[in-house]
């Protein structure tokens, strides 16, 4: 395997709403994120982002988003319609063929144009639960209901998550929900679906995120302090929600041990628990103690840009590591429903 | 295998879904100069192409573009393709008879703008080079309904249609790059 780094980022404060469209939201961030790393464009070997049509509300909106990355003279390129942690994970494989040594990956969504709810229930089957048009908010309180039927956790245990990362969110320019509140505050607001509170619930947001990754000694060149990529794996559940026991996330487990994570100690974990229930699920799935260090930027109850949600996990714990600020970190991403698929980024200092 | 005639099961899934947004101030710029009676558009800084509408950013030098780089374009153009389309009805078709949807190159732009249609002359005689120039809806008439965030560069609600102008045909070499 060929060592990988992060080495480049750079990201847009979530919003609730962005005038500008998706690819204005991604032409600075992808320059900026080219300029930490000292490249130029067009010395990028490979390029891969993710985004969703159905987001968008346009056909081929994902073509247009690639004019960030400046298509011309062509490029070699690619396109996931999964989270930009995904497309950072077909990067991360094409370096891996050790011709090319870098690599743009991007990350973009505006969930303000749409009705999440009625656009997610079309990632459910056909048959049975699209039609129903079930969103992903009451799938995830018949998560959380399983959760506290099964006596694993409270609703004040949720709500601690919720107050916890909008704690943490405070320092951080790029979160939408942040302030300081109290867990018995919380619990007294009306249910949105029960069990869950609106604290429960992630904000609809507009975003964008970019990183470079850069190969062995180039990595070194380009950046003083590279998060090199130590592990980096993805494991999928079946489709229909009721055929899981959704109290766990065997995907997570296994992805986080085939990404080398042993259970040794991590500086910063970076979670895409979307609702405050998945934290807890999530931190059970990686043996994690009381005392992790859990979403120190605020996590993806204070910003979740759909489709960077997950990229972003894997550059807040890439820039504390370049930064020095920690040595060792985990970035979790998150796709389908209520945690059908996972992915686990294993990240180190040198 | 067995031979028993296998039953196929069909179900229909009709999906709708809302979506809600204004349009980039960038678009709203457009369309009030298009209610206005102009085309505007966005130099480029660094290269100098003219892209209508503006997008904020120029797609080949991937330099931001801003109001400052405004520029009108005329109402003259270059058909560079084309398709009859003889419309199915899909769910939302409105058309019923065979209609034009044509790619413009406007004079002074370097982009084109598509889903145009092509009005007098015989639909077996439009082809790629054929000059034309925009059929203006009167002013009273004109909106911003037809230009969208996603849309592929309709104006219908500002300009019905565009009609030959009677030149010469383009030089195929000034518009050859625009052909899709």
């Amino acid at each position: 395997m060929s060592d990988v780094a992060v080495v480049g980022w750079a990201q847009t404060p979530s919003v609730r709403l962005a005038r500008e469209s998706e690819v204005q939201l991604l032409v600075p961030t992808v320059a900026q994120a080219l300029a930490r790393a000292n490249l130029d464009r067009r010395e990028i070997g490979f390029t891969c982002a993710g985004s969703c049509d159905y987001l968008t509300g346009g056909p081929f909106a994902f073509v247009s988003n690639l004019e960030a990355a400046g298509a011309w003279p062509p490029i070699a390129e690619s396109h996931v319609e999964m989270d930009g942690a995904w497309a950072m994970y077909e990067a991360w494989v094409r370096l891996q063929h050790g011709d090319i040594d870098t690599a743009l990956v991007f990350g973009s969504g505006k969930s303000s144009p749409s009705q999440p709810a009625e656009v997610w229930a079309q990632q459910l089957d056909p048959y049975y639960l699209a039609p129903l048009g079930v969103d992903p908010v009451s799938l995830a309180g018949i998560q959380a209901r399983a959760l506290l039927d099964a006596g694993k956790a409270t609703e004040r245990d949720f709500a601690e998550v919720a107050v916890r990362s909008r704690h943490n969110a405070v320092d951080n320019p790029n979160a939408q929900v942040k302030g300081d509140a109290s867990v018995d505050a919380l619990l007294a607001e009306p249910y949105v679906r029960a069990p869950l509170r609106k604290h429960d619930l992630p904000p609809i947001s507009d975003g964008a995120v970019a990183v470079v990754l850069a190969r062995g000694d180039r990595a070194r060149q380009l950046c003083e302090r590279p998060a090199w990529i130590r592990g980096l794996d993805h494991r999928i559940e079946v489709h229909q929600p009721g055929m899981r026991d959704l109290t766990a996330s065997p995907s997570t487990t296994l992805a986080a041990r085939k990404a080398g994570y042993d259970g040794g100690p991590l500086d910063v974990i970076e979670l895409s628990a979307t609702f405050s229930p998945q934290e807890l699920i999530l931190r059970e799935a990686l043996g994690l103690d009381a005392g992790a260090n859990v979403n120190p930027s605020g996590g993806a109850l204070a910003a979740n840009p759909v489709m960077a949600t997950g990229l972003i996990r894997i550059v807040e714990v890439a820039q504390r590591i370049a930064s020095g600020a920690a040595d060792r970190g985990l970035a979790h991403a998150t796709g389908g429903q209520v945690l059908q698929h996972n992915l686990v980024c294993m990240l180190e200092g040198e | 295998m067995s031979d028993a005639k296998k039953e196929t099961l069909v179900m229909e899934h009709l999906v709708s879904l809302r979506y809600e947004e204004e349009l980039t101030p960038i678009l709203e710029r457009y369309v009030d100069a298009l209610i206005d009676g102009r085309i505007v558009g966005h130099k480029c800084p660094q290269c100098g192409r003219v892209f209508v509408p503006g997008k904020g950013y120029c797609p080949m030098c991937v330099v931001e573009t801003t109001e400052r780089d405004e520029v009108e374009v005329a109402d003259t153009g270059t058909v560079t393709g084309f398709t009859i389309i003889t419309p199915v009805a899909y769910y939302g078709q409105e058309e019923t008879e065979p209609f034009v949807y044509a790619s413009v190159l406007l004079d002074g732009a370097d982009s084109t703008l598509g889903g145009q249609d092509v009005v007098g002359i015989p639909h077996d005689q439009i082809h790629s080079g054929l000059r034309v120039r925009a059929v203006w809806r009167p002013k009273e008439k004109r909106s911003g309904n037809a230009v969208t965030n996603r849309g592929w560069g309709s104006v219908a609600s500002v300009i019905d249609a565009f009609e030959p102008t009677g030149e010469p045909d383009m030089d195929r070499a000034k518009f050859e790059e625009h052909i899709f």
